[in-house]
């Protein structure tokens, strides 16, 4: 592979980036109607400043729920060759899900569970 | 299995250490928490007295995945007993925190992605290593919870820590391309310099002068070091910063010993451009962290000299330096740590009359910027001297004197703070501070390093014995 193909790869890189925002810049059609501003759909005009606080806290939700999902997904494997893996592999899996259970338990004591 | 355990010792002494703290986390009080974060500071002795009577053997496990060697056992350590002194000083201002608990559990768990990191053998784990140090790092940043600057520094290093991890990631992925192999053994063999597998030097380079803050890879450093609270300022600049030069080294002498003559150019002229930038804008600085912050990108570039020798004084001068800068920063950001856990003052202009209210804590501060600046009797000059000595053996005379130059001029900013603690008078005098056992023991050990290390000749040639050169 020569220097010549890495040129190559980079000029295709940003010839298909910028090729894309080009050519839908000349075909698409553009309007200026002043209806284009507006909220459609489910949206009503904004009432006062949309720099509003959100509660933050349903970011906990998530990071539960990634715990478990990552569990889940190493579970599968597991599964599939536990019978071949024998005990061994179960007492792993036992570690491992206390392991998750552990930080479970700390997320219940900080709170992170309690309805808002 | 035993085998694997003695292998393993460092990080699974961390795992263990981290499972107490969440247990007792879980189940005790918070201020039985507190007192568990007290006997860390006898647990960490305690591990690194165990890895230093029982050194993982040599030789790799699980498929080469891992790797160990006595120069791996000997940086692990160092970066252990630097925790501990951090761990130590820390007190005083963590004795006011809500989550003392959580701060060595994020400590502990970066320490240990760091030791994952040294000991990697493969960029696979290396690359899990590095996030695992990297992302509670950021949430260590943003530990002074109630602080606006903390959380914005926090945000900029977990921006600047994905980015360069990007930019890394896409560089292993065009040397696996390059090569077939993520394998720290195989690929060396298969480096023949063409434009692919320089394209993933270059992008694997960046990743690694983000880390270590090289000059043009700089612009995180100083905010992210101003807005952290003083003890992960610390953490940042001494582990986390000696761990990445620990690997880049390695890195640069194993994995890319075949492209030596490509990155010998690309380090000695980051070396200088780091050294000068570093310097000429820690001149400017007011605030202590923001003024140390740009004095290690300063002492970056002296390491890059010392890497760009690339031979065993150059890997053994890159250890000791790391070696005697854990002690010289640390005593530093132990007498800051005090001050501002107990003024919240973090300006030089706040040391004026220093001297004169607290000589002792003092002297501990201006001999540790005499070591950073590497003034004779202390441990500073030795470790500059060895950098020079191996980027020497290339012959390049420009960079050595550039580099000369540059301790001249940080010479002025390094006594610029020494001049307001002793020299300078100020209309609202400092308290006397009294630092606990804790943190006068921290400050012995520091004290004790900067002045031995300086005498005590066989450290060096004990790294020496271990290191390896191209």
């Amino acid at each position: 592979m020569g220097a010549g193909s890495l040129i190559v790869l980079i000029i295709c890189g940003i010839a298909f980036a910028g090729g894309g925002i080009l050519l839908s810049k000349v075909l698409a059609q553009t309007s200026t109607n002043a209806q284009k501003g507006q909220a459609y759909e489910c949206g009503v005009p904004t009432q006062g400043r949309s720099w509003i606080q959100l509660n933050v806290g349903y970011y906990l939700f998530a990071i539960l729920f990634l715990i478990f999902d990552v569990e889940l997904v190493f579970l599968y494997p597991w599964a599939v060759v536990v019978r071949e893996a024998g005990w061994m592999a179960f007492l792993e899996i036992v570690i491992f899900l206390f392991i998750l259970f552990l930080g479970f338990l700390y997320a219940h004591k900080k709170g992170a569970l309690k309805w808002m | 299995m035993n085998e694997i355990v003695q292998f393993m010792l460092p990080e699974l002494g961390l795992t263990v250490l981290l499972f107490v703290l969440l247990f007792v986390r879980i189940v005790g009080k918070l201020e039985l928490a507190g007192q568990v974060c007290q006997l860390m500071n006898i647990a960490l002795p305690i591990l690194a007295l165990c890895m230093w009577f029982m050194p993982a053997p040599e030789g790799a496990q699980f498929g080469g995945m891992m790797i160990s060697s006595k120069l791996i056992v000997t940086e692990k350590l160092l970066l252990l007993v630097g925790t501990w002194i951090i761990s130590l000083f820390s007190s005083p201002w963590l004795r006011g925190h809500r989550h003392p608990a959580e701060f060595y559990m994020l400590m502990l768990s970066t320490l240990m992605g760091i030791f994952f990191l040294l000991s990697s053998g493969d960029f696979l784990l290396f690359f899990l290593a590095l996030e695992l140090s990297a992302i509670p790092l950021a949430a260590l940043c943003n530990f002074d919870l109630e602080k606006h600057v903390s959380g914005e520094s926090a945000m900029k290093m977990i921006f600047s820590s994905a980015l360069s991890s990007g930019i890394l990631l896409f560089g292993i992925s065009l040397l696996y391309g390059a090569t077939g192999t993520l394998s720290f053994v195989q690929i060396p063999a298969l480096l023949d310099g063409s434009p692919l597998q320089i394209m993933a030097f270059v992008m694997i380079f960046t990743g690694f002068a983000f880390k270590l803050s090289i000059v043009p890879f700089h612009f995180w450093t100083a905010d992210v070091y101003e807005g952290a609270p003083v003890p992960v300022t610390a953490f940042l600049s001494v582990i986390s910063k000696g761990s990445m030069a620990f690997v880049f080294v390695s890195a640069l002498y194993t994995v890319f010993r075949p492209l030596s003559e490509i990155w010998y150019i690309a380090i000695t002229l980051l070396a200088v451009i780091s050294m000068t930038v570093g310097n000429l804008f820690a001149i400017r600085q007011q605030n202590l962290k923001r003024f140390l912050a740009f004095s290690s990108i300063a002492q970056v570039g002296y390491l890059l000299i010392g890497i760009s020798g690339s031979s065993i004084d150059g890997m053994s001068s890159v250890v000791y330096f790391v070696l005697v800068y854990v002690f010289s920063n640390l005593a530093a950001f132990a007498v800051i740590t005090l001050v501002s856990s107990a003024t919240s003052r973090e300006t030089i202009d706040g040391l004026k009359g220093f001297h004169a209210s607290n000589p002792l804590l003092a002297w501990v501060l201006a001999l540790a910027l005499f070591s950073l600046a590497g003034i004779p009797p202390t441990a500073g000059f030795f470790g500059k001297f060895f950098l020079l000595t191996a980027g020497a053996a290339k012959w390049n005379s420009p960079v050595l004197i550039v580099a000369a130059l540059n301790m001249v001029v940080s010479l002025y900013y390094y006594l610029r703070v020494v001049k307001a603690m002793f020299m300078d008078s100020s209309d609202d005098t400092m308290i006397r501070l009294t630092p606990n056992v804790s943190v006068q023991f921290a400050l012995l050990l520091c004290t004790a390093g900067i002045l031995l290390l300086g005498f005590y000749s066989p450290a060096y040639e004990w790294i020496r014995s271990l290191s390896f050169g191209i």
